[in-house]
């Protein structure tokens, strides 16, 4: 059972830390250099234009006035107009269309890792010292070495400029288009935004193929990271647990080896995984900056490089107070289900 | 007088070496094969950037060569292409991606020791002041700290870079920044236990100032989980360093940088084939990496197993 007051402390620990992060944010736009007001109306602009921007936007107000509205609107999810990467629309509106493709990216890729890395984990424990063992922790160690925004050019040169089966950028078949929503029992319903879901919304296994063929190659590259990282984790839990006592009583009460292991063995070695698992998550998401600019993926990822290129600051503060916000959940999200798991953490 | 010091000197260096000598850490992490490939990848990685930086000009190196005798993205020698040039071809500016690419183990050495042992001086300060003095102090330092570590790495990196703007020096600030919460949250946990040890009190009350305290007896009992941390944190430092300069806001324009280099192979060979504009500074830049990573994680392992927690 997790307790109401370990939930609760653990949120109000959560309050001086998205403050924090709320006013570093805020910094972006106060210290990086160049006048807003003068990025929006541009260079060859008149003076007095760029001063009626700057009272409109409220950049003569004091500083502390400034930071008390962010606040406010922060926490209601607004960071004003963009100035450049979608000029003119709301910040939040960016963010609502291009979170779902880094997202989905994530989940896939993920769900690779995990797929793959768990059970190679355990393996390589199970028989530790073993050719396999060894094959396993140098590969693994070796998948956290390569850089993804390595192993993704590697992959496109491989499969899509020789091989030519997977194509290399993308997230659709430029001729396939889609309705922009789908219709249930007569009524119009909006879609996810993630690409394999919509076009299965839609009814559309032409494009729902295509699409799965086009995120093949990033999930994979996002993938193998993954993988490298949670089966070095799993064995390395895995290890601490086969030498404790209950497994050794499992066995002498004469129970088999693969039941013992599944049953006693990964129950308790899995709890430590989930933490890595959870961050993880996070470093994915800041990954997806790589891989959406390796692969062309219109997502929050490349967004963000481009607003920064741009110098389009409400951008910026939006993605990375989003980020910090996902990755903050995610985290909570992780030592709760820990504690769950294992009742003694929350002493 | 001097003949007494000296011996002094000498009995003190024998019983440092044969400490040495005798350290089960030190044993085990030569007894690990694998940790030893690591040292010995991570030494060839010198050698290779010092004798880039020392025997090449770094001006020819920057400057595009188009308009010359070597064609443009031009194959390797030994792949037999009818205008191969140079062990691993040359880039879209005609220049010689062998020497860049020999020349970039230097940067990235350069650059990653600088971020890494900025990072770390800084998170031991931190962490051992938090640790000793506790109370308002602690809290003010690991807050900021939580804060800091409320982002992930790059997404932190990136923000700052925003700030800062573009260029190495910028992104080396910002990695720093980065990193130094992660060191000092290890050196607070550890200083915390060694400080609940009977002998740091006995010094207090012999009348030892805080300094002495900290820098005799605290610091030499953290230095272990430190040293793994930095080991591990150096593969990763090269890495984010790198991933700036890939996505723009690293290294700029004609630096042989593995991460603009592997950015200008993308954009100028990906999807033509010409693989090795981004295949050969990935390479170096993954050998490099996995000798930090393969050392560290025999230093680990040669470690107190119970220390193992307390590096991440």
């Amino acid at each position: 059972m997790v307790s109401k007051r370990f939930i609760l402390k653990r949120l109000l620990l959560l309050v001086p830390v998205l403050f924090g992060v709320a006013s570093l944010v805020f910094a972006i736009l106060h210290l990086a250099p160049g006048d807003p007001a003068r990025l929006i109306v541009g260079q060859r602009a008149p003076p007095s234009q760029v001063e009626a921007v700057r009272e409109s936007l409220g950049l003569n107000d004091p500083l502390y006035v400034q930071y008390g509205r962010f606040l406010v609107d922060a926490a209601q999810f607004e960071f004003g107009d963009s100035y450049q990467v979608s000029r003119g629309n709301p910040v939040s509106q960016v963010i609502k269309t291009r979170l779902p493709v880094t997202v989905e990216l994530a989940l896939y890729g993920q769900v690779i890792g995990i797929a793959l890395g768990i059970p190679l984990g355990i393996v390589s424990a199970v028989k530790q010292d073993s050719l396999t063992d060894h094959v396993t922790r140098v590969g693994a160690l070796t998948g956290i070495s390569v850089p993804i925004y390595w192993s993704g050019p590697l992959l496109i040169l491989l499969f899509s400029a020789y091989l030519g089966i997977f194509p290399a950028a993308g997230r659709i078949g430029s001729t396939i288009f889609l309705d922009d929503h789908w219709v249930l029992f007569g009524r119009e319903l909006p879609l996810t935004g993630m690409v394999t879901v919509d076009t299965l919304l839609l009814g559309r296994p032409d494009a729902w193929f295509s699409a799965v063929q086009h995120l093949f190659l990033p999930a994979m590259t996002i993938g193998v990271y993954s993988m490298a990282l949670i089966s070095r984790m799993m064995r390395s839990s895995m290890l601490e647990v086969v030498r404790q006592d209950y497994m050794r009583t499992a066995r002498a009460k004469g129970q088999g080896a693969k039941i013992t292991v599944l049953k006693h063995g990964f129950r308790n070695a899995f709890i430590p995984v989930i933490t890595v698992i959870g961050i993880q998550f996070g470093t994915l998401l800041g990954g997806a900056v790589l891989t959406e600019t390796v692969f062309g993926i219109g997502g929050v990822g490349t967004t963000l490089v481009e607003a920064i290129s741009d110098s389009d600051y409400p951008v910026v503060q939006g993605i990375v107070l989003t980020f910090a916000l996902l990755f903050t959940l995610v985290n909570l999200g992780v030592d709760i289900t820990y504690s769950y798991l294992d009742p003694r953490i929350q002493q | 007088m001097s003949v007494e010091s000296e011996s002094t000197t000498a009995t003190e260096s024998r019983s440092f070496l044969d400490r040495l000598r005798n350290s089960p850490f030190l044993s085990e992490l030569l007894s690990n094969r694998l940790a030893l490939v690591g040292l010995a990848i991570i030494f060839g990685m010198l050698f290779v950037g010092l004798y880039a930086r020392v025997t090449y000009d770094v001006s020819v190196l920057r400057s595009s060569r188009l308009g010359g005798a070597i064609a443009d993205r031009a194959a390797p020698v030994w792949t037999g292409a009818a205008d191969a040039t140079g062990l691993f071809g040359t880039d879209a500016s005609a220049r010689d991606i062998y020497k860049r690419t020999l020349y970039g183990a230097w940067i990235a050495l350069k650059f990653g020791s600088i971020t890494v042992g900025v990072s770390t001086a800084a998170g031991v300060g931190l962490g051992i002041i938090a640790a000793y003095y506790g109370d308002v102090t602690d809290n003010v330092i690991m807050r900021t700290m939580d804060v800091l570590l409320a982002f992930p790495s790059l997404l932190l990196a990136l923000a700052l870079v925003a700030i800062f703007g573009a260029g190495l020096w910028k992104a080396v600030i910002a990695l720093i920044l980065v990193y130094t919460p992660r060191f000092a949250r290890v050196v607070r946990g550890a200083a915390l236990k060694v400080l609940e040890d009977e002998y740091v009190d006995a010094t207090v009350a012999i009348g030892a100032t805080d300094p002495r305290v900290l820098v005799r007896h605290v610091l030499p009992n953290t230095l272990a989980p430190i040293t793994v941390q930095s080991t591990l944190n150096f593969g990763l430092a090269i890495i984010d360093i790198a991933a700036l300069s890939f996505l723009g806001f690293g290294a700029q324009a004609g630096t042989p940088s593995w991460g603009l280099m592997l950015a200008k192979g993308v954009e100028n060979g990906l999807q033509t084939g010409k693989w090795w504009m981004s295949f050969f500074p990935g390479l170096f830049l993954a050998i490099t990496v996995l000798g930090f990573n393969l050392l560290g994680d025999g230093m680990r392992d040669a470690l107190d197993p119970r220390m193992r927690d307390a590096v991440d």
